[in-house]
């Protein structure tokens, strides 16, 4: 049972590549019994783990924190976009590759003078770089189509995924199940990199930075490179994950990327559990469908959608959501399964942990 | 002195002066560590030892003076640049990574030898998975040498404070030092631990140099083939410990004083 044993430590990437492969299938086939609305709502979601995920290797694993992450997105989103507006035969891998190298760049330039910074002066820089995100895309409207935003088409569904559908909303259903299997499968992707990434030699460089400068310092890791890095992949999956919430809407366009969104990302990376992987998906699986849970709110109280209440309902959720999760698994949801898993097996943890007493 | 300076040094300090806007915290300072020597860095609170070690590892800069390492062919290495050169140092306390296994955290002490980058970290290069699984299997050989394999799996936070010492030593030699530089090894140590660490520094010392910082002075003087002493920033005595245990300056000035 060695590679049983392999693939539940994640140890090579071979076993890392099987778990995703097998994670991302089984999403694409709950995406053939879902509704159209919820392979959507889904797809969203997907794009927007990727960003959590990204978040979450900064802030669990290098021990930095960014409020600007929407910004990166936003970069990512508009790079897409630009090209894909001006190149309509672009193949969309092509596309999503651009959004991922130049929202690495845009870290590369806001990591430089931010890896100086600790704490909450990081966060304000970060915060800074996101609110100026939507006045430059306003403004630069030859490039950006200001205020209207730009509009693309290259989510195509291919015809041999038509002909899977019949009945009359036949061409509604494959559109949004093929968006929703488009963005499952690019998260796929990004998730086993991430993976990689963890449980890598730069990995455990990240956590010596975290954990103790000096000491990593002592074991020969340059601070400045290490934290740039983690800034330049960490915006690199924002810019990405952007990209593919832009394509998803056919559109870019300045209000898509708020400074709330950041507070949002922050808030789903807590909800699901800093610095890991299912504490990711979880986080982009709440967002997935956080609108029904909004709508159901709205509906259970009375409150007008439209109204000032209405239109911040999913802030309060959110709110109710994370202080809920705060008292009873400070560690995130994902920090539940450990319990869990000790409901359901009698024998010891960690053999390890036994000893130490 | 004339016949040791045919010697190779591994660690040289010539002249070194730090001033701290006005206050000397080092002044003039010279002494040397030979190869495979274990030198004792020795003297009251505030006569210079920490800074010593500091400037020898980059992280102060020194006013005045040079710091070489002739061994390794390097002069005035940074801090990252150390363990690269062969130069590992063990920090005051234990300053292990709190939130990494001890199995992890020896681990890291092979952190600049090369290995894969970010990208084909991202990717899960086959060889990196070979790296990280020799040096797992070497961490553990380390953690087995000084017998606390058995702690592989704790957190630093929940095991004893003799062991987590330890688990800085197998973390420092994962590193492959030349030089050796431990801040305090002994505090908090019981009488047991420290005949362990006595023994273990001295077997240590056929494969590298030792240069320590220390307070209490039974180990030391057991320990020890030089001890340089330092008060007030100036070096006011080198010799071996039974040169120094004699010398009347070094009495008056440390020995005497029961601190």
């Amino acid at each position: 049972m060695d590679w049983w044993r392999s693939l539940r430590t994640q140890e090579t990437t071979h076993s890392r590549f099987i778990g995703m492969l097998s994670l991302t299938v089984l999403t694409l086939v709950i995406t053939f019994f879902l509704p159209p609305v919820a392979d959507s709502q889904l797809a969203g979601g997907a794009a927007i783990a990727i960003v959590v995920l990204g978040l979450s290797w900064l802030t669990g694993w290098s021990g930095q924190i960014s409020l600007g992450n929407s910004g990166f997105m936003a970069v990512g989103a508009y790079a897409a976009g630009i090209w894909a507006h001006h190149h309509t035969s672009t193949p969309l891998v092509f596309t999503l590759i651009l959004a991922l190298v130049v929202g690495g760049i845009s870290g590369l330039i806001i990591a430089i003078p931010s890896t100086r910074l600790r704490g909450p002066y990081l966060a304000g820089m970060t915060l800074a770089f996101s609110a100026a995100v939507t006045p430059l895309a306003q403004n630069f409207s030859s490039v950006t189509g200001g205020e209207g935003g730009l509009f693309f088409n290259s989510l195509v569904t291919p015809k041999w995924f038509l002909h899977l559908f019949s009945g009359p909303y036949a061409a509604i259903n494959a559109n949004a199940q093929w968006s929703a299997d488009l963005a499952v499968v690019v998260a796929g992707v990004m998730f086993f990199f991430m993976a990689n990434l963890f449980h890598s030699r730069t990995g455990r460089a990240m956590r010596l930075v975290r954990d103790n400068d000096v000491a990593a310092e002592l074991m020969g890791v340059n601070l400045a490179r290490a934290r740039t890095s983690a800034f330049v992949v960490s915006a690199a999956f924002a810019g990405i994950g952007g990209a593919l919430y832009s394509l998803l809407q056919a559109s870019v366009r300045p209000e898509t990327f708020p400074i709330g969104l950041s507070i949002t990302l922050l808030t789903l990376m807590v909800l699901g559990g800093i610095g890991t992987l299912s504490g990711a998906v979880i986080g982009g699986i709440i967002y997935s469908f956080s609108t029904n849970l909004v709508a159901h709110v709205n509906s259970l109280t009375g409150v007008n959608p439209t109204s000032n209440v209405g239109a911040n309902m999913q802030g309060m959720i959110f709110s109710v959501l994370l202080i809920v999760t705060m008292l009873f698994a400070p560690r995130g949801i994902v920090s539940l399964k450990t319990p869990l898993r000790r409901l359901f097996r009698a024998r010891p943890l960690a053999p390890a942990a036994k000893e130490v007493h | 002195m004339t016949d040791t300076d045919t010697r190779r040094f591994t660690l040289e300090f010539e002249h070194v002066s730090v001033n701290f806007g006005g206050l000397l915290a080092l002044s003039d300072v010279s002494f040397h560590v030979g190869e495979n020597e274990i030198v004792g860095l020795i003297g009251p609170n505030g006569a210079g030892k920490t800074t010593a070690f500091n400037v020898a590892c980059g992280f102060q800069k020194p006013t005045s003076g040079s710091v070489t390492f002739p061994q390794l062919g390097r002069s005035h290495l940074k801090p990252p640049q150390l363990a690269k050169a062969g130069i590992a140092r063990t920090l005051q306390g234990v300053g292990l990574f709190s939130h990494m296994s001890v199995l992890e955290n020896v681990m890291a002490g092979a952190q600049s030898r090369p290995g894969g980058g970010l990208w084909s970290s991202l990717v899960g290069q086959p060889s990196g998975t070979r790296h990280e699984r020799a040096l797992r299997d070497e961490a553990m050989g380390q953690l087995e040498r000084l017998g606390v394999a058995r702690f592989a799996g704790a957190l630093p936070s929940g095991i004893p404070y003799g062991i987590a010492k330890k688990v800085s030593i197998a973390r420092a030699l994962m590193e492959r030092p030349v030089l050796l530089m431990l801040d305090e090894p002994a505090s908090g140590l019981d009488e047991n631990e420290l005949e362990d660490f006595i023994q273990l520094i001295t077997e240590l010392h056929d494969s590298m140099s030792v240069l320590l910082v220390e307070h209490n002075m039974d180990f030391v003087m057991q320990l020890v083939h030089q001890l340089v002493v330092l008060n007030f920033g100036q070096v006011i005595a080198q010799g071996s410990p039974s040169e120094i245990s004699n010398n009347p300056d070094v009495l008056a000035a440390y020995l005497g004083i029961d601190e």
